[in-house]
């Protein structure tokens, strides 16, 4: 009986608790209080959302660029980058002794997880303005002509480093990822990207509905963005030997041989909420962290006589050298004067070069006019005319040595030393180094 | 049975002790039967009832109204209970109960158990052992080692802590594997917080909080000095009533309570030094090797500096640290109120020159019987602490003091000239000496914690006793951390770094729980069987909300980060909302046969499914043969054997079920970044299952006693961010696959060996052992929590270790160690000498586990190793070029055994004779205590650094014991001096 009358006091208790925990006791599913979710932003997305995918994918270009140049710059061995905390920089990259790049370190990974999202948000953008009414049809084609542009360029940037170990271009569904593809196959996948966009961007009125940085100043329209466009189908032509085709896209592009070399798009960057700085700029004279130039840009400027060259102005003699691990630099990388500077994505210098390679590359009948833009270059830079035999093997040289000097640490170096098959002519400053072809694919992309 | 009659029987329960005859009043003295010495403060109850009293200073006490046939029940911590029947005169000699059988262990949320009774290992550390050798850092400092089953890992040698608890192997691989702290039933919170460093060390790239700051984990505001004792639940077979907060253990924290009698005041004074433990030395130059080293530059500088040698190491660590803490505590009380009082300062200052810590604070418990029906208890801690860490850890900017002394030669000059200006460091990014004198790094908390227990008894009799707990707790803190790096550091200054950077943090967390129990206790067939019933109801409320501003481009030498071109704010909110039921049934059989069976049903706001409820169930059996009717072996006191099996959960981290926009501006505008974690609509909790068994024997009245266990727990649906292919977009998701099994042994050994009047030595050795493994991964193998397969790191895969260590060896990807020790072993020693004179020790024992050791590489590479130049192996490449020569080839030189036996706390003590204070102080002062006591006294150990304790990715994860540059360890030495009035 005592035993019972305990239970029934016991079970009254746990009632109670029953009761309360089913009434008052409620858990509200709580929306995330710290962000936006992305599924508000794939449905019914009004103008301002949209705008906001464009800006943050503008924005988000920038994300993991540093590492991208240094590898560049690094392994195309026009700098050297030293570090107090990474040795990487100098054991990886330049592979010292029997290093290798390894799949899962920082360079591998942060340049290609970076541009994937950049894509990622771009095909967030494609999908957004599938799935809402609010804009018009021409607004629509405008932000689509901006996501898959953008798309095409940062895929360009990530088949740059990854080259033969492949990358993927079919990246929007996250559950079915496309095949990781060869560097063949990728660039003719990144032309068509640039072809999608351009055919969108010209059904796109005269105006983009949202509103891009001061980096696109003059080319922020569907006009103006469509010469950017074919800007980068130009460097992909060429990048894929398609000589002829390239001189078309030229064309369409914002090519000027007489106008300003740095007319052009680029990163800026600023010290605002939100905002970036330039990843690249150290203040002269660094100690630490230094990115000091590879000996040979300067001593073979001099040696072939171009010590009036305004472009050796790129590096400033350093008051001491600086040294570690076998390597030395006199003279710091100086492109950028702040860490407010812009990067550029493309600019006119650039498609003066391609026009001339191009114009090689057909034949001698375009030898004249190569030689045409090759002095606008050279003579833009305070050299004398071109005097070097006028054949293509030459001329080739030529055009590479103005590539490499026009657009010394802005990413093309070592790409353009590859596909003319001479890595090996890179200067190797220790016994045992290697020059890389490929970084290898990231190990997370081997995760299934 | 009709409800009126019910009510009946209900009065009569109630009326039951009143209606009693023949009342007689029992007095007497009460002693220790060892020493002969009385016992004040010894609990006398009158068995079966709430009523009775204590024994005055004297050990004398007195207890009226005493039915003639009552049995009386004496009780006191540390001693065996004593039951005796009632007679007018009862002097009782109690025996210390050194194999703890008597101890009372709380087993539920509402209920306790002799530990003779229980069927878990549980680990329960008393202010003696926690406090009585020397002073600790912190709470969780002074547990290292005292925990069987245990992995306690300081993450540096800051002032203010930072530790990492592992109960019981790795739990949970990005779940929380921390256990959950309660203090007197609050739940409080113990998160590290990031102070923001990232935004000039870029130690984790971008601006977001790293956790490479070496925070604090708040478990640091407590005072050591306030614990009564700590009962450690290792794993779910002991804490599933706990439910999902409980799959890393729980650790009980219970303060001290008042004891009614005479007003006790204790005032205790130390005064201390920290000096750094180890010294690692300097490497000495010579022109050759500085130009070696630095190139024709650094020959220049070599020679200028003319033979002066500036030892960087000791004057970044060689400060002598002053250390002073003072603590007052009152306590007493009558029969119906009972206080203890407590005030605590402390002030530490850091090996560092401009690090330190100061605590305050102040306690009141209050208990208080407000009829024989309710009685109440009340908690209140208020605590304020000030902490300053320097700048350490690993940066990618050079800014952290041992990343600039890694690159810094002896031979450059780093101080200050005359008119107080820092010169340039030329090897490195920034001057340290420079950085510590003018940077600052603070932290500032006021904390109150509070919590309140109101116990109705609902019905009571001789039978029967039912009662009613309503329990509520809050701990409420605000966290202001400040972090300023002026303009005219070198590595803000003339283009470099931000230009200033002032980055100021405020985080207020407020953590509620209540909780209402129903707890019935009834005594059946004759008292051959008890059964103790507990139901009820909990809910938790946990809101941690965090701001950190980040002002950069500083106006002139201003540190309000308005007083800036540029600012960024990050907010952090997390809130989360648990709800929980259980129920538990324990059965005693007459001590013979304790069954137990319980569950526990949980709900919370971060499961995908808010409102799915969760259910851990628990049981367990313990046998005490001894107690069994055919046991006649006198020498063998107890042979007990127990069994247990739990269940308990892990919440998903915060935000794992949302797929996020981030904010990424450029140009003045705003955009939207996808964030690299995808959202996992699925995501569930983590469910640990663990069976625990083990063997408890005691001999001779005792004084050897003996634990064993053997336990086995599983994670299933393994929380982890599990890594996406990144050309999706996203880098991580947070996913539930897999499962991690630890096995483990944990034996523990007590000896009384001599017992003298004039001599004492007991003896504690305990020795255990883990080993975790991946059972199952539903994903392939993948990295956490290093700086990738050329530098080590740990690889969660299936059929292996899950904490080993992987890297790059020769070519092939492979395992280089494991970061978990083979086995610990602690020993523990007590001596009381003449009475007066008292000696303990503490040796622990963690052998053979590694460290991924990155602060060799960077001095190698810096130049600066004390090695740097030597020739261990003889084969004509120096130890430096012969390590760097293996990076990029072999991480192996990375991976070092941190294996250590380390002589973590003594001290002597000498209580002045009591005689002699009576006379010489009229009887005002009734204790006097002085004695030395060290801590971190000396440690045996290959490893090539300061210290084998380190995390530089703080205590969270998997990732301890990464090392860069770190704050190095010290050793502390203090005087004391106690005075009890």
């Amino acid at each position: 009986m005592k035993l019972r009358a305990n239970i029934k006091i016991v079970a009254v208790a746990i009632c109670t608790g029953l009761v309360l925990q089913f009434s008052s006791c409620k858990i509200e599913d709580t929306i995330n209080p710290n962000n936006p979710s992305l599924e508000g932003a794939l449905s019914n997305a009004t103008v301002d959302d949209l705008n906001n995918l464009v800006v943050g994918t503008e924005s988000s270009m920038r994300n993991g660029l540093g590492t991208y140049l240094d590898d560049v710059g690094v392994v195309g061995r026009e700098i050297i980058r030293f570090s107090g905390s990474e040795p990487r920089f100098t054991s990886d990259l330049l592979g010292a002794g029997s290093a290798v790049l390894d799949n899962n370190s920082f360079y591998t990974t942060i340049p290609w997880a970076a541009r994937y999202r950049s894509v990622k948000n771009a095909n967030i953008l494609l999908s957004s303005v599938e799935n809402t009414s609010l804009p018009t049809e021409v607004q629509k084609q405008a932000y689509r002509g901006f996501a898959n542009t953008i798309k095409a360029y940062q895929l360009l940037l990530t088949a740059n480093l990854y080259n033969e170990s492949g990358i993927r271009v079919e990246v929007a569904d996250p559950a079915n990822l496309g095949p990781v593809i060869k560097r063949v196959e990728a660039l003719a996948s990144i032309a068509a990207l640039l072809q999608t966009g351009f055919t969108q961007l010209n059904a796109a009125g005269a105006t983009f509905p949202f509103q891009l940085s001061s980096g696109f100043t003059g080319f922020n329209n569907p006009d103006g963005f469509k010469k950017v466009n074919r800007a980068l189908a130009a460097r992909v032509a060429v990048y894929r030997g398609q000589y002829a085709e390239a001189l078309i896209f030229l064309n369409e592009s914002f090519l000027s041989l007489p106008g300003d070399f740095n007319t052009g798009v680029y990163h800026v960057f600023s010290g605002a909420t939100g905002d970036q700085l330039n990843p690249i700029f150290l203040p002269l004279n660094a100690t630490g962290e230094v990115r000091v130039a590879q000996s040979s840009f300067l001593a073979d400027a001099l040696a072939a006589g171009s010590a009036n060259d305004d472009r050796l102005a790129k590096i400033a003699r350093r008051s001491s050298p600086a040294s570690q691990s076998g390597l030395s630099g006199t003279h710091d990388l100086a492109i950028f004067k702040s860490n407010a500077d812009p990067v550029s994505i493309i600019r006119n210098e650039e498609l003066i070069l391609i026009y001339a390679e191009a114009k090689i590359q057909t034949g001698p009948a375009g030898f004249s006019d190569a030689v045409t833009a090759i002095n606008r270059i050279r003579q833009g830079h305070k050299l004398g005319a071109y005097s070097g035999p006028l054949t293509q093997v030459a001329l080739i040289n030529e055009m590479l040595t103005q590539r490499r000097n026009s657009l010394f640490m802005e990413g093309h170096r070592w790409i353009d030393m590859r596909r003319y098959n001479r890595l090996n002519q890179l200067p190797v400053d220790r016994a045992g180094d290697d020059v890389w072809v490929s970084f290898p694919l990231p190990f997370s992309e081997n995760a299934g | 049975m009709q409800k009126k009659n019910y009510y009946k029987l209900l009065m009569v329960f109630l009326f039951m002790p009143f209606a009693a005859s023949a009342q007689i009043t029992v007095t007497g003295t009460i002693t220790d039967a060892a020493t002969r010495t009385t016992l004040p403060g010894v609990s006398v109850m009158i068995k079966g009832s709430q009523s009775g009293s204590t024994s005055d200073e004297n050990g004398k006490y007195s207890l009226a109204n005493v039915n003639s046939n009552a049995t009386l029940v004496f009780s006191y911590l540390g001693y065996v209970t004593f039951e005796a029947p009632a007679t007018a005169n009862l002097n009782v000699a109690l025996r210390e109960d050194r194999a703890r059988l008597d101890e009372v262990i709380i087993t539920g949320l509402a209920t306790s158990l002799k530990r003779s009774n229980l069927a878990n290992a549980v680990s329960t550390v008393s202010a003696q052992e926690l406090v009585g050798t020397t002073n600790p850092q912190t709470v969780d400092a002074a547990l290292s080692g005292k925990v069987p089953g245990a992995n306690i890992t300081s993450n540096s040698g800051a002032p203010g802590g930072g530790f990492s608890v592992r109960l019981r192997g790795v739990t949970s691989v990005n779940g929380n594997t921390q256990p959950l702290y309660v203090v007197d039933g609050v739940f409080i919170d113990n998160s590290d917080i990031s102070p923001g460093l990232n935004a000039v060390t870029a130690a984790a790239g971008g601006g977001n909080p790293s956790n490479q700051d070496n925070a604090t984990n708040r478990i640091a505001d407590l005072n050591p000095d306030d614990i009564e004792n700590i009962e450690i639940l290792k794993g779910a077979s002991a804490a599933a009533i706990y439910g999902a907060l409980a799959s890393s253990g729980v650790v009980i924290i219970t303060t001290k309570k008042g004891v009614s009698g005479k007003t006790k005041v204790s005032f205790r004074q130390d005064f201390g030094q920290a000096t750094l433990s180890k010294k690692l030395g300097i490497r000495s130059f010579t022109a050759a090797t500085a130009a070696a080293s630095y190139g024709p530059t650094g020959l220049a500088l070599f020679n200028q500096a003319g033979g002066n040698v500036y030892n960087y190491e000791n004057e970044m660590y060689g400060n002598k640290g002053f250390l002073t803490t003072s603590n007052i505590s009152l306590s007493g009380g009558d029969d119906k109120t009972k206080f203890f009082v407590s005030g605590l300062y402390s002030d530490e200052e850091g090996i560092i020159r401009s690090t330190g810590y100061q605590k305050s604070s102040v306690r009141a418990n209050i208990d208080h019987r407000i009829s024989d029906r309710f009685n109440i208890s009340i908690t209140t801690n208020y605590i304020n602490s000030a902490t300053d860490r320097g700048l350490t850890n690993n940066d990618n900017a050079g800014v952290t003091f041992g990343v600039a002394l890694s690159s810094t030669p002896s031979f450059i000059n780093l101080y200050p000239n005359a008119s107080g200006l820092y010169p340039n460091n030329p090897f490195a990014a920034s001057n340290p000496l420079q950085t510590r004198d003018l940077s600052t790094n603070n932290e500032k908390v006021n904390r109150f914690i509070g919590g309140l227990t109101l116990n109705s008894f609902l019905q009571q009799n001789s039978k029967s006793v039912t009662k009613l707990v309503f329990r509520g707790g809050a701990d409420y803190y605000n966290l202001k951390s400040t972090a300023l790096f002026p303009r005219l550091l070198q590595f803000q200054s003339g283009g470099n770094g931000t230009d200033g950077a002032s980055i100021q943090g405020n985080t207020n967390n407020l953590n509620l729980n209540v909780s209402a129990f129903v707890v019935n206790t009834l005594n059946a067939f004759n008292n051959k069987a008890t059964f103790n019933t507990s139901a009820g109801t909990t809910l938790e409320n946990f809101n941690q909300e965090s701001i950190l501003n980040i002002a950069t481009i500083l106006t002139g030498s201003q540190t309000n980060v308005s007083q800036a071109a540029a600012l960024k704010a990050i907010q952090t909110q997390i809130p989360r909302k648990n709800r929980g039921l259980f129920f538990q049934e324990e059965i005693n059989f007459d001590d013979k046969l304790i069954l137990t069976g319980g569950l526990r049903l949980d709900k919370s706001s971060d499961n995908a499914n808010v409102s799915e409820y969760q259910l851990f169930p628990k049981a367990s059996a313990a046998l005490n043969i001894t107690n069994l009717g055919f046991w006649n072996f006198e020498s063998i006191s107890q042979l007990k054997l127990r069994a247990a099996y739990g269940e308990s959960g892990n919440f998903p981290p915060f935000g794992s079920k949302f797929t996020e926009l981030v904010q990424s501006n450029i140009g003045g505008s705003g955009g939207v970044l996808i964030s690299t974690q995808q959202g996992n609509d699925n995501i569930r909790q983590e469910r640990q299952k663990e069976f625990e068994t083990g063997l408890d024997l005691a001999f001779l009245q005792g004084r050897v006693s003996f634990e064993g266990s053997y336990y086995q727990k599983s994670a299933s649906n393994l929380i982890f961010a599990n890594n996406v292919p990144t050309s999706s977009g996203f880098s991580t998701q947070i996913i539930n696959g897999g499962t991690l099994r630890n096995r483990g042994l944990e034996f523990g050994l007590n000896i009384r060996a001599v017992e003298t009047p004039n001599f004492r030595w007991s003896s504690n050795t305990t020795f255990w052992t883990n080993k975790s493994v991946v059972t199952r991964l539903d994903v392939p193998a993948f990295n956490l929590g290093g700086f990738g397969n050329t530098l080590g790191t740990f690889r969660i895969e299936q059929g292996k270790i899950a904490t080993q260590i992987y890297g790059i060896d020769n070519g092939k990807v492979v395992a280089l160690g494991n970061a978990e020790p083979k086995f610990q072993m602690n020993f523990n020693n007590d001596f009381t000498i003449y009475k007066n004179f008292t000696f303990a020790f503490q040796l622990h024992w963690k052998h053979k586990f590694d460290n991924i050791n990155l602060t060799e590489l960077l001095t190698d590479l810096g130049g600066t190793s004390p090695d740097f130049d030597g020739d261990d192996n003889g084969d004509g490449v120096s130890n430096a070029a012969e390590r760097v020569g293996q990076l990029g080839v072999s991480a192996r030189p990375f991976v070092q055994d941190a294996g250590y036996l380390r002589i973590r706390e003594a001290g002597l003590y000498y209580n002045l004779p009591v005689n002699l204070l009576r006379s010489a102080f009229n009887n005002a002062v009734s204790g006097v205590k002085v004695g030395f006591s060290g801590n971190n006294l000396y440690t045996f150990t290959k490893y090539k650094s300061y210290d084998p304790e380190v995390s530089n990715f703080g205590g969270t994860g998997f990732s301890t014991g990464v090392e860069v540059t770190p704050f190095p360890q010290s050793r502390r030495l203090f005087f004391h001096l106690t005075v009890e009035l």
